[in-house]
């Protein structure tokens, strides 16, 4: 009997143990990418499982988790941003708190630069440094390219979105969330750029969160408005010389406005707005006088995420991150707006970049 | 089959080397085990009571993963552990401690890494219509109880652990058992510095190093009163306990420069009375709970000033009152009713101001006997939230017992049964939706047991099917503004089997004994894809040889491959690949002291149980354990 008993439980654990001998082989790294679009992929927040996808112009076809495949580890958690300087993509890891540089044909890692407080978005200032924006310390990091150093400037206000326009580079002041209140969230400071100093401040509305330049220089920003009452989403247009703002476009309480975009030629703006699941595309003449009522692409029960038009060929795409539990999809439109390709990307698709 | 059931409790017994004194609580099981109708035992499984007293160090979390069919998802040693009973989530697992309910009111769940098995006696799990005479346990429930008993004498028993990472466990029963009265103190303090070996997999190049922020420590307190006077008993219990533990990173983030941690403490607290007559019994009893957690998250500028990223406090004081009646009516008949009234009230740093809850609960249940060999068992609760009346839920059991085959049972089951949205679920800020409504699961059981006694050797097998269907699954979901909100989205089916056994020998001095679960859990929602976290298959294994003062054993747990997001085809590398752990222990007895080894992952097998999280690889323990 205790030999019958001893053998069964050997079997039941040899059955099991032998289920267990499964193994996943990597597959091979892609190729070097050429014209194309990234788009990093989100991820859950603190799951991380952001990853990196790449769709490809000429191919006219995408591919996925282009990180995980060419170093074998994850991007980290919350991707958030990318920049391409040279042939480095640097990717902006948010919650993971850092920056990675990767060679931008291969992806094979090339440097990790670790030590921001929350990291957002990063623009390159010249051919020595970049700036890197920050939701959570009150200023931005000064990233110095040739040895990745870096130095903090205080400005007083959280940073989000940068744009650079001559020797100023403008940056969005979101959120006061983390310093309680006690910062501004409803103004673009503006940092000379040769000496890294805070030498302005524009008052917009309430969470200027992106910005986009037009052929005019003038700088258009989209405020979400904050979700806690009194809401105050609108658009700002600014001009980048005087710093005043010229144009107002207040919307309707409840909505918010978040993917502004521009076209090629910087006439026509391009933004997202409206409620949950009908946050449709608008696009708007940087000349208008109003805001436009009816949508350019009706978001069709799809949960649209983030937006960028090609500035070659006007086309433009959009990211749907669907339920954002599954994996989102690249929506390919025409300048005219026609749907021309849906392509499947990681979970929660949202910084573009073209290369 | 009267005497099979005494049989087994001998054996158990006589296994726990229990006192030989004939006391009320042991002769209330006994008597119990011998009245209760089959039809009202056959959705639910006792653990092993001599199991549980060799186990007392351990979590509630290792002894369900290990012991049970119930699956666990952790987050390693000393972070949070949840049970997903047949293929359903966390919340679906309702935890009732003698009776009182343990689910948080703030987040409906429980996390069984809290739950020392060293503060229980007895624990018992339940399914489908045998979670009638509760809200809330649409996957199953996990009954903990205390029991005590009079007239042992002096209580005392002390054990010392030490283990790898600097693991120390201190564990102290003491007391006195009178004839009629009782006085017992269970306290202990787990510490650890948690700071394992590991590959992190999540960093470029993958590198070998250790856990960093993973301290943690526990203590608890529970002192114990009772009384027996003629046919009462009147009981009075306070389990208090605290926990401080950190929070370590995942792999990608292991150097990001951050503070994270949880400090929990609870303090629960009941009275009972109890009384029997000939043909019946009746139990009052009142709870108060207060619990408290408090989660902390910081990281730093620049120039190292702290900001707080989140500082969530939730405070919540629960009253519970019972009022249950056992009543036998005519012939097998019998009655079960109860009443209760919970009242739950939280103040929390993410609810604007104070948010309470009053549930009021009507129950009956009636067994007895349609046929000789066929057992009955029927239940009807009505439950009532905010003094509006959620419905009405019934529950249908049918057992019988094959005449030809000694041992052999056959069971079917129908329940429903609801849960409703935790406060955190009404009232978060932002996101806390006030229009929830409850879920509402309906269930379908069917098991064939086979237990029986061969002279020296004995059997117990289940093979269990379940069907069940939760409509007005709540989800949180996005919005527009980047918040999450809660809806009752979805409709997710789950079945699946499970399969139990268990097998005893004695032989001279030895004493041999198998026992196994092996589960397979399929849960989708609508889009037909398997929930996030629930493998498809799980299974334990557990040989203990016994020889004179000697013991050896040896446990198995095997998870299968799970899945993190909802994709049909996960990406490799955020998917979480299967493992089996083998852990044995050593153990010897030595007059009034007893020592034994362990030794867990024996293999050291280099796993995730949650994505980027890492495990303990081989790791030992000894204990050392001195009963009066």
């Amino acid at each position: 009997m205790k030999r019958k008993v001893l053998f069964l439980s050997f079997v039941i654990a040899m059955a099991l143990v032998s289920c267990s001998k499964k193994n996943d082989t990597p597959q091979p790294a892609p190729q070097p990418a050429t014209k194309g679009l990234f788009v990093l992929n989100e991820g859950t927040f603190t799951y991380a499982n952001a990853s990196l996808s790449f769709y490809d112009f000429e191919k006219n076809e995408a591919e996925n988790n282009l990180f995980f495949r060419a170093n074998n580890a994850p991007i980290g958690d919350v991707g958030q941003s990318l920049a391409l300087i040279g042939d480095d993509l640097f990717i902006v890891v948010n919650n993971s708190k850092y920056i990675y540089k990767v060679d931008a044909k291969t992806i094979i890692y090339k440097a990790k630069i670790e030590g921001f407080t929350s990291p957002r978005y990063m623009l390159q200032v010249n051919n020595d440094k970049a700036y890197v924006s920050d939701l959570v310390s009150t200023g931005f990091w000064v990233l110095n390219l040739n040895n990745l150093s870096k130095s903090f400037v205080e400005t007083g206000n959280t940073t989000e979105a940068m744009v650079k326009v001559g020797n100023e580079v403008f940056m969005s002041n979101w959120s006061n969330y983390y310093t309680g209140g006690v910062s501004s969230n409803r103004t673009i400071q503006v940092i000379d750029c040769v000496n890294d100093e805070l030498v302005d401040e524009i008052e917009v509305a309430k969470e200027p969160s992106a910005m986009v330049v037009d052929k005019n220089n003038h700088i258009w920003v989209s405020c979400s408005g904050d979700y806690m009452p009194p809401c105050e989403p609108a658009i700002i247009c600014i001009d980048a010389a005087t710093h005043q703002v010229i144009k107002r476009f207040d919307l309707a309480e409840g909505s918010y406005p978040s993917g502004l975009a521009i076209d090629g030629a910087g006439e026509n703006i391009f933004f997202m707005n409206g409620g949950y699941g009908t946050l449709n595309v608008y696009k708007m003449s940087v000349d208008a006088t109003e805001i436009p009522e009816t949508p350019f692409i009706t978001t069709d029960s799809r949960v649209f995420y983030n937006l960028k038009v090609n500035p070659q060929n006007g086309d433009i795409y959009v990211t749907d991150a669907k339920n954002y539990v599954v994996n989102g999809d690249l929506l390919r439109y025409s300048s005219n707006g026609t749907l021309l390709g849906t392509y499947e990307m990681g979970l929660i698709p949202s910084y573009m970049l073209f290369n | 089959m009267k005497k099979l059931f005494v049989l087994l409790f001998l054996v158990v017994s006589f296994a726990a080397k229990a006192q030989d004194t004939i006391v009320l609580q042991a002769v209330e099981v006994n008597a119990d085990a011998i009245r209760r109708n089959q039809a009202e035992t056959a959705m639910e499984r006792k653990m092993d009571t001599a199991l549980l007293k060799r186990l007392n160090t351990i979590t509630m979390s290792q002894l369900l993963i290990q012991h049970s069919p119930v699956f666990i998802k952790t987050y390693g040693p000393g972070g949070v552990a949840t049970a997903s009973f047949r293929g359903t989530t966390a919340s679906h697992t309702l935890v009732l401690w003698n009776g009182f309910q343990l689910n948080a009111p703030t987040l409906g769940q429980v996390d069984f890494s809290t739950i020392p098995v060293f503060m229980t006696e007895q624990v018992a799990l339940k399914w489908g219509s045998g979670t009638s005479a509760n809200s809330g346990g649409l996957g199953g429930v996990v009954n903990i109880e205390n029991t005590q008993h009079f007239g042992e004498g002096l209580l005392l028993d002390l054990k010392q652990t030490y283990g790898s990472f600097n693991s120390f466990g201190s564990y102290i029963t003491a007391g006195y058992s009178w004839a009629n009265h009782l006085l017992r103190v269970k306290a202990y303090r787990f510490s650890s510095d948690n700071d394992f070996e590991y590959e992190n997999i999540g960093v470029i190049p993958h590198q070998v190093m250790k856990q960093k922020n993973g301290e943690f420590v526990d203590y608890g307190l529970m002192p114990e009163y009772q009384w027996r006077h003629r046919n009462s008993l009147i009981t009075i219990v306070s389990w208090n306990q605290w926990g401080d533990h950190n929070c370590p990173q995942i792999m990608p983030n292991v150097n990001s420069d951050t503070k994270e941690y949880t400090e929990n403490g609870y303090s629960r607290n009941f009275v009972s009375y109890k009384t029997y007559w000939q043909t019946g019994k009746i139990e009052v009893k009142s709870a108060y709970f207060y619990e408290k957690q408090h989660y902390f998250l910081e990281s730093y500028t620049d120039i190292g000033t702290p900001v707080t990223q989140i500082n969530s406090k939730n405070d919540a004081n629960i009253f519970h009152q019972i009022v249950d009646l056992n009543q036998d009516l005519y012939k097998s008949w019998k009655l079960n009713a109860k009443v209760q009234y919970d009242h739950e009230q939280v103040t929390s740093n993410n609810y604007n101001g104070l948010k309470d809850r009053d549930i009021m609960s009507f129950y009956a249940a009636v067994t007895g006997k349609l046929l000789k060999p066929l057992d009955l068992r029927l239940t009807l609760r009505n439950d009532w939230i905010d003094w509006e009346s959620a419905g009405f839920f019934p529950t249908a059991t049918l057992s019988y017992s094959c005449m030809y085959i000694k041992g052999l049972k056959f069971n079917a089951g129908y329940s429903h049964n609801f849960r409703s949205p935790s406060l955190n679920d009404l009232y978060w800020n932002p996101g806390g939706n006030p229009d929830l409504k409850p879920e509402n699961g309906r269930t379908l059981d069917g098991n064939i047991m086979y237990s029986r006694s061969f002279g020296r050797f004995s059997v117990e097998s289940t093979l269990g099917t379940y069907y069940s269907q939760v409509k007005d699954w709540i989800q949180w979901v996005p919005t527009t503004y980047r918040y999450w909100v809660p809806e009752n989205v979805n409709t997710v089916i789950a079945y699946g089997a499970e399969v139990h056994l268990k097998l005893n020998c004695f032989v001279n001095d030895w004493n041999f004994s198998v026992s196994g679960n092996y589960v397979y859990s399929h849960t989708t929602d609508e889009s037909g894809q398997q929930l996030i976290y629930i493998p498809l298959h799980h299974a334990n294994a557990f040989a203990e040889v016994k020889w004179r003062t000697w013991n050896m054993t040896y446990t198995m747990e095997y998870t299968g491959e799970r899945k993190t997001s909802m994709n049909a085809n996960e990406f490799y590398g955020f998917q979480l690949n299967p493992y089996t752990l083998h852990h044995v222990s050593f153990g010897k007895r030595f007059g009034r002291f007893y020592a034994d080894f362990k030794i867990n992952n024996i293999t050291d097998v280099d796993y995730m149980a949650v994505l980027w999280r890492p495990m303990p690889g081989r790791n030992y323990e000894i204990g050392l354990n001195y009963k009066f």
